[in-house]
């Protein structure tokens, strides 16, 4: 059976890895647009992002478009595969899936 | 931690609401400039139908849409590269590709019919048509279509009866409108 995993499932952060695991094989996301999709507020955007760029989950990655600086963000493999794993254990929970 | 079941749909509804969101924002930003270019494709084409005699009208719009296709599939095929969809070519140009000839082929097809005896006529319907056509797609996939196709009909409306004399150069005018969509889907 796959594992919960604990650091994903809370709300915001189980929204941030969604955007970036939609968005893996693209560019990175912005922050902006990420603020949009999660409808989070900047600071609670940045916080979450912090905690999973710890666990290794999220790369975050900062530079400057002109002289406007620019942070972006990218789900790692690390990240795509607990993602995955909590997904799986999501679905056998519903589905009534046990070992 | 162990979930019951109904926060393990919650979740999966929550993360399914997400992508979708992600999905729409990204179709937004792939059709705003090209939305972007149908504005100048439009602004030229109505400053022509108000500049030159009526047996030109045909030829400019051809040679326009034309330019305006091409470009379409282009901006589609970066926008889809950039956003990582993988569709490069091939199926999703080619439904585009149909989509606008069946437009095409309508749009001459109802003039060929009704053959309006108001040249009006002729510079509202496109206009007419279009607001339609993104009102239609607002309803049933991305609802910032609505709101566009709206303004558009709207626009070409007052145009008609307000200020029919100079209708061409108000359809002209009204691509800014268009352009300015353009940008907002863009900016997601």
């Amino acid at each position: 059976m796959a594992q919960s995993d604990d650091l994903i499932h809370q709300p915001l952060r189980l929204k941030i890895m969604a955007a970036l695991y939609a968005e893996r094989a693209a560019e990175p996301l912005e922050f902006s647009r990420l603020k949009t999709i999660t409808q989070a507020t900047d600071g609670n955007l940045g916080s979450h992002l912090t905690a999973l760029e710890k666990a290794g989950y999220v790369e975050i990655l900062k530079d400057h478009v002109g002289k406007r600086p620019r942070t972006r963000a990218a789900v790692t493999q690390a990240g795509s595969k607990a993602f995955r794993g909590h997904v799986a254990y999501l679905r056998e929970l519903v589905e009534g899936i046990e070992e | 931690m162990v979930l019951s079941k109904s926060e393990a749909a919650a979740a999966l509804a929550e993360i399914d609401t997400t992508t979708r969101r992600n999905g729409l924002l990204k179709g937004y930003r792939i059709g705003g400039p090209i939305l972007m270019l149908w504005s100048v494709v439009w602004a030229l084409g109505y400053l022509n139908m108000g500049l030159l005699a009526p047996h030109w009208w045909g030829w400019t719009w051809l040679g326009l849409d034309a330019v305006g296709v091409i470009g379409t599939v282009l901006l589609a095929q970066r926008g889809q590269r950039q956003a990582g969809v993988g569709a490069q070519g091939g199926p999703n140009s080619l439904r585009m590709l149909g989509g606008m000839a069946v437009v095409m082929i309508f749009v001459s097809a109802v003039f060929a019919v009704l053959r309006p005896t108001d040249p009006a006529g002729y510079v509202a319907f496109p206009g007419l048509l279009v607001g339609v056509i993104y009102a239609g797609v607002g309803v049933f996939f991305a609802r910032r279509y609505l709101l566009i196709g709206a303004v558009m009909f709207a626009l070409t409306l007052i145009g008609f009866y307000g200020f029919k004399e100079h209708l061409a150069f108000w359809m002209a005018s009204a691509s800014a409108a268009l352009f300015v969509s353009g940008v907002w889907l863009w900016r997601g």
